[in-house]
């Protein structure tokens, strides 16, 4: 069936010298394994020249057999002829299974070097790259390239080859007949490179069609209680059908492009066959070449025309593969921007939190998410950082447990500045609790094991009755081998939060960065999360970015962030005296809470 | 233990997979039925081309049998060959053409009678069926459909090739024929049993792509999580072993290439040895001509693609014909909601009427299951104009009330009456459209604002909108955005936050003006110090107009006339809110209980 490969956009076609040096990287991670990758090239040759010793031996049996009424010299090339299929059938074989190892092992390689180096990023780095865009790097952009290794690069070797090889027998045989298959050959090349750029621009319309019809028919589906609702069927009927005969036309455009492209093809094979016959029969009749000859070039003609349309359909594939290539390899050559430094030290077991004259900007150019602030939280002691959204208190929360690195300033522990301490004690020291509870696929001893890979079940167990949600989550069919299903949904929002809570108990932190959820949880496990809150917090520092009037009046210390810096900072007492943008924030809470 | 079938059981169940299948096969031949002028085209173009290609050799032969073995007429036979390689090149194309044009096409209607069906379906059917399902009847179903379609007159002239060739070969020679014939069934042979065996491991390859995308996918989204913890092994660990998963089950699907790829090119080469082993000596004996010898091997090179064709239409058709169970299965449910035989009007200020909007809920029975009643003997009137606020604890049918009254769901027994009119009684759409509804989660569509606001009155002019929005209080903020109404918003487009989305939905609920408005608590989503800018709104489209608020919120509350306290299935209580904070002890349970994190705070 017709196939145009991947389609390639404008900007994605690669340089000559970005294109050399994918390549060459790409024999680089393949050095491994070349030994098979050689097997591969090995089995390529093999194959192809038995394609090509078929209609030779077929005119040896023509001309030194037949012709000549040699019995011998016939069964002679009836055994060749068999030897060269058994030939092409053990090494036909054994292509298929050297090419598909090579090109798999390639893909394995990349998956795994690519996703140790995303992981290996910055905090940055996930924030200026989209969830869907690096997940599509590690699927679809991988995948992409699955089509390459499993039938495009075998065809494509064996296609060069192909055309190399039968130009050469070609001209062995008579170099006449070559000059009239070389005549037609324009037609084919020429067809070929106008279908491949015309198909290829077809095909990401149908591409980019293919995709809007099924978000079309998504938004009908998802949406349906609206447009019932409304009453809109009829309008949401008419639109998406729009859009559905517009997938249809440039279907048909495509079949079009494709429709003259195979038609010339066809022509073109007939058409040659029948020069070869015409001045081949002329040629025999001057005595200059055999009639076996005239037979082998009918035959070997489509061994000429064939790999140029390959190739052409090819070059696509190709292109996109490239295209995926050089993505991967900028996320394999991107630098962590926080990293553990060469000569990292322990940090201490336990000290005083300093934020000293930091400044963060999250994208260069961008305005700055922090301004010059300095802040200090004692071993113990609990802060509130309080504020409207987007005014930098959460990018401070981050800052203090090294999530980014400051552009200036330094953020210490006990004396230490965090950049320079080890990644292992930073992470026993310091936790953070998002505002959502993030669960894993696995069980809940397995999300829990996250913070901890070494902890024994024993430990986990003490974790889980440091946050009193032993109970809760002996509820649940296997405790807390109870597998989470898809991204948690099993547990309620309050649930997952109390796995979040005792990931931190397990870690057993000195330092404990929240960030309290702003929507409501299920009234069920509210209660227990507060209460899982509170003894994780006992006896531990610790910053909260916080949405909640409760929350910060259990604080010691409270900072009002505002426009990138420190706006005010007190106690809850203190502040309200103060009657500034504390007090306005706490008066506003208040009223929100009460009815009417 | 797995349960074993009697034989009357596998008999019945047999009997009920052939029936669907048959039906499947009844949708199919209807679609084709109304292309058949089409498809007839494309097969006759399709067996003049087979007959044209099969001509082809027989001139070889002609040429080399007169032109150079003896000094017949060269050139003749060599412009009937390029004539006949003109013919057959259009023909070709043509028969290309019509093939993919008429796939596509059945492809396209019948995509369209999927959505057009679904759309139209009942929200209780909405409510039970995945996306995910829905989504891939009508593309990859559809799909396989289509990979069906485009095969049938293509294999139909790859038939009549066959037998045409076929013929030629045993007329020439029966012996050589013979010979040369004997491997070829065997290609249709492996190429069926390859397709049938690389399907399952294609899919399997998928399978694990997907595993890998997940464990990706949540490395990504969790990244906050792996980093605080250091746990970037264990997610590698994970990875790999699905990359090592992925591995093992595309060299599997190698495997299988390997063992028929081969095998399927091989096999007619034997035919080819064959005829030049046994026509060699034939020719030698007198028996054929050495041009019958060439033109054997053209033919055999002509019957290879066809035979491969054969055998992977089969496979394709097994494919097609479950995709078209599944879509028959979808398109065979009926809507349990539908417009009665003979509607009625709803009476209009025109006709005589004083007050609209007004709602009665008459004994009303109602449950999604029939053990679990969400409301049982629930008897609510709402006078025109008035403002009804409905509380309960989760789960209790707030929601339920609205879904009734909007005929989502019919109830079980009892009535609903809209202005005195039995709602069942109402075409679908003049019901629906005296009723405007902000759902609990605001469901904006990847558009305009200003299409978006005016979604259920499509002709709204300009000054309509801006009136809806200012009612909504989303006027100002539309001002403000890149392209003001212009802004095309939702998933793809500009991000608006939860209160900006929320008001567009009420612009979009009252630009018909409908009797009756449903606010499915409009502030739930809505980030608390924003609250009071949509309680405003709220109030404000709420005056003189019928309303149903079903308040997660306290302070939504307030704004209605009256309140119904729902509890147990029923109707507890009805007053002021006053009276029954007042009163009302579970009143106060159920308030306090949407309102926990506050408590807490207090």
């Amino acid at each position: 069936m017709w196939n145009t490969g991947g389609g390639v956009t404008d900007e994605d076609r690669l340089s000559r010298a970005q294109a050399r040096t994918i390549i060459g990287r790409v024999f680089k991670m393949a050095s491994p394994f070349r030994k098979t990758m050689y097997m591969g090239f090995a089995c390529v040759i093999v194959t192809t020249c038995c394609a090509l010793a078929a209609p030779v031996i077929v005119r040896h049996g023509i001309d030194a057999g037949i012709r000549a009424k040699n019995t011998q010299a016939l069964n002679q090339s009836v055994v060749m002829y068999l030897a060269v299929v058994a030939l092409s059938y053990i090494f036909g074989r054994m292509l298929f299974l050297y090419v598909n190892r090579t090109g798999e092992m390639f893909l394995r390689v990349l998956r795994l070097a690519v996703f140790r180096q995303m992981q290996r990023q910055s905090m940055a780095f996930f924030d200026r790259n989209k969830a869907g865009v690096l997940v599509a790097r590690m699927t679809a952009d991988i995948e992409s390239m699955a089509e390459l290794v499993q039938f495009g690069l075998l065809q494509f070797l064996s296609a060069g080859l192909m055309l190399v090889f039968s130009i050469v027998v070609l001209l062995i045989l008579s170099w006449q007949l070559t000059l009239v298959a070389m005549c037609v050959m324009p037609i084919i090349v020429l067809a070929s490179i106008k279908f491949q750029h015309d198909s290829n621009k077809a095909y990401l319309t149908v591409r980019e069609r293919v995709g809007a019809n099924l978000s079309a028919l998504q938004e009908g589906i998802t949406t349906v209680r609206v447009i019932q609702a409304y009453a809109q069927e009829e309008e949401t009927k008419a639109k998406f059908f729009t859009s559905n005969r517009a997938l249809f036309q440039s279907h048909e455009r495509s079949v079009r492009i494709s429709t003259w492209y195979f038609a010339l093809v066809e022509f073109s094979g007939v058409f040659a066959s029948a020069l070869m016959i015409g001045i081949g029969g002329w040629l025999v009749h001057r005595g200059d070449v055999t009639l076996g000859t005239v037979v082998a070039f009918t035959l070997l003609i489509s061994s000429l025309f064939d790999p140029v349309q390959q190739l052409s359909q090819l070059y696509n594939t190709v292109q996109s593969a490239g295209a995926a290539l050089s993505k991967l390899f900028a996320i394999l050559d991107a630098k962590p921007e926080v990293d553990e430094h060469p000569a990292a030290i322990t940090l201490p077991a336990s000290g005083v939190l300093k934020v000293d004259n930091v400044s963060f900007t999250y994208a260069t150019g961008e305005h700055p998410a922090l301004n010059a602030v300095s802040i200090s939280v004692a071993p113990g002691e609990k802060l509130a950082l309080v504020g409207p959204t987007g005014a930098g208190k959460s990018t401070l929360a981050k800052l203090m447990a090294r999530m980014y690195d400051p552009v200036s300033g330094t953020v210490s522990y006990g004396g230490v500045d965090l950049t320079m301490g080890s990644m292992d004690s930073l992470r026993q020291r310091i936790v953070v609790v998002p505002q959502e509870g993030f669960l894993f696929n696995g069980t809940i001893r397995d999300n829990l094991r996250i913070a901890k890979i070494t902890a024994t079940d024993a430990e986990i167990d003490a974790a889980v009755d440091a946050i009193s949600a032993t109970e809760h989550f002996a509820q649940f069919p296997d405790g807390l081998d109870t597998e989470v299903r898809e991204r948690g949904s099993r547990l309620s929002a309050g649930e997952r939060q109390l796995v979040a809570l005792a990931r931190a108990a397990l870690v057993d932190p000195a330092v404990l960065v929240l960030d309290e959820a702003t929507s409501n949880l299920d009234p069920g496990t509210e209660a227990e999360v507060e209460r899982a809150l509170e003894r994780l917090m006992s006896g531990r520092t610790v910053i909260v970015v916080a949405h909640r009037l409760s929350t910060v009046q259990r604080a010691d210390h409270i900072a009002v962030i505002d426009a990138a810096q420190v706006a005010e900072y007190g106690t809850h007492t203190e502040l309200i005296a103060k009657n500034g943008r504390y007090a306005a924030l706490a008066n506003a809470w208040q009223t929100s809470q009460i009815v009417n | 233990m797995a349960t074993i079938e009697t034989d009357a059981e596998v008999a019945t169940r047999l009997e009920f997979e052939q029936s669907q299948r048959s039906e499947g096969w009844k949708l199919l031949r209807g679609m084709l039925r109304e292309q058949r002028r089409n498809l007839l085209l494309g097969a006759v173009i399709g067996i003049s081309w087979a007959g044209f290609k099969t001509a082809v050799p027989q001139m070889t032969k002609n040429a080399i049998n007169q032109g150079i073995e003896q000094d017949g007429p060269l050139v003749k036979w060599v412009v009937i060959i390029a004539g006949l390689g003109v013919l057959t090149g259009l023909l070709s194309g043509m028969r290309r053409y019509v093939a993919f044009r008429e796939s596509r096409w059945a492809e396209t209607l019948l995509r369209e009678r999927l959505f057009a069906h679904v759309i139209g379906l009942n929200v209780g059917y909405h409510d039970k069926a995945q996306t995910g399902q829905l989504m891939s009847r009508a593309s990859s179903d559809l799909m396989q459909i289509q990979g069906f379609i485009v095969m049938i007159p293509i294999t139909l002239s790859n038939v009549i090739q066959i037998i045409a060739v076929t013929a030629i070969l045993f007329y020439t020679d029966p012996v050589l024929a013979l010979v040369a014939l004997v491997p070829l069934p065997f290609v249709n042979i492996s190429a069926r049993r390859f397709s049938n065996r690389i399907h399952p491991a294609s899919i399997a390859v998928q399978a694990e792509q997907a595993q890998l995308a997940s464990v990706v996918e949540e490395s990504v989204s969790g990244v906050r999580v792996i980093k605080g913890f250091g746990a970037e092994q264990v997610q590698f660990d994970k990875l790999r072993k699905e990359a090592d998963d992925i591995f093992g089950e595309t060299m599997k699907a190698a495997k299988i290439r390997s063992s028929f790829l081969p095998a399927i090119d091989v096999l007619p080469a034997l035919g080819l040895v064959g005829v030049l082993g046994v026509g060699g000596h034939r020719v030698l004996n007198g028996q054929i001509t050495i041009g019958d010898l060439v033109a054997f091997n053209v033919y055999l090179t002509l019957l290879i693609w066809p035979l491969r064709n054969i055998g992977m239409i089969v496979a394709l058709g097994q494919r097609a014909a479950a995709a078209l169970v599944r879509i028959h299965e979808v398109l065979s449910t009926e809507s349990t909601i539908s417009d009665p035989v003979n509607p009625q009007q709803l009476p209009s200020v025109a006709a005589g009427a004083t007050t609209l909007g007004a709602v009665k809920f008459d004994h009303v029975q109602f449950g999604y299951s029939p053990e679990q009643p969400v409301l049982s003997n629930f008897t609510l009137d709402i006078a025109g104009g008035e403002s009804i606020a409905i509380v309960g604890a989760t789960g209790s049918g707030k929601s339920t009330v609205a879904r009734l009254l909007l005929r989502f769901y019919d109830t079980n027994s009892g009535h609903v009456f809209l202005d005195g009119v039995d709602v069942r009684k109402l075409k679908l759409r003049d019901l629906r459209q005296q009723i405007g509804v902000v759902f609990e989660d605001t469901v904006l569509f990847n558009d305009t604002v200003a299409h978006n606001i005016a979604f259920a009155k499509p002709a709204a002019r300009q000054q309509d909108l801006e009136r809806a929005a200012k009612l909504a209080g989303a006027h100002d903020f539309i001002g403000e955005l890149p392209h003001g109404y212009e802004t095309v918003i939702g998933e793809r487009g500009f991000s608006l936050s939860g209160g900006q989305r929320q008001r567009i939905a009420i612009a979009r609920a009252i630009i018909a003006d409908p009797r009756v408005l449903v606010l499915d608590d409009a502030t739930s989503a809505v980030d608390p110090s924003k609250e009071s800018e949509i309680r405003e709104a709220m109030r404000t489209v709420m005056s003189g107009r019928t309303t149903i608020v079903i308040a997660h919120r306290p302070g939504t509350i307030a704004l209605a006339d009256r309140v119904v306290l729902l509890d147990g299935a029923t109707i507890a209580a009805i007053g002021t809110h006053e009276q029954l904070a007042a009163t009302n002890t579970r009143y106060r349970e159920v308030l306090a209980s949407m309102d926990q994190p506050k408590k807490v705070a207090n």
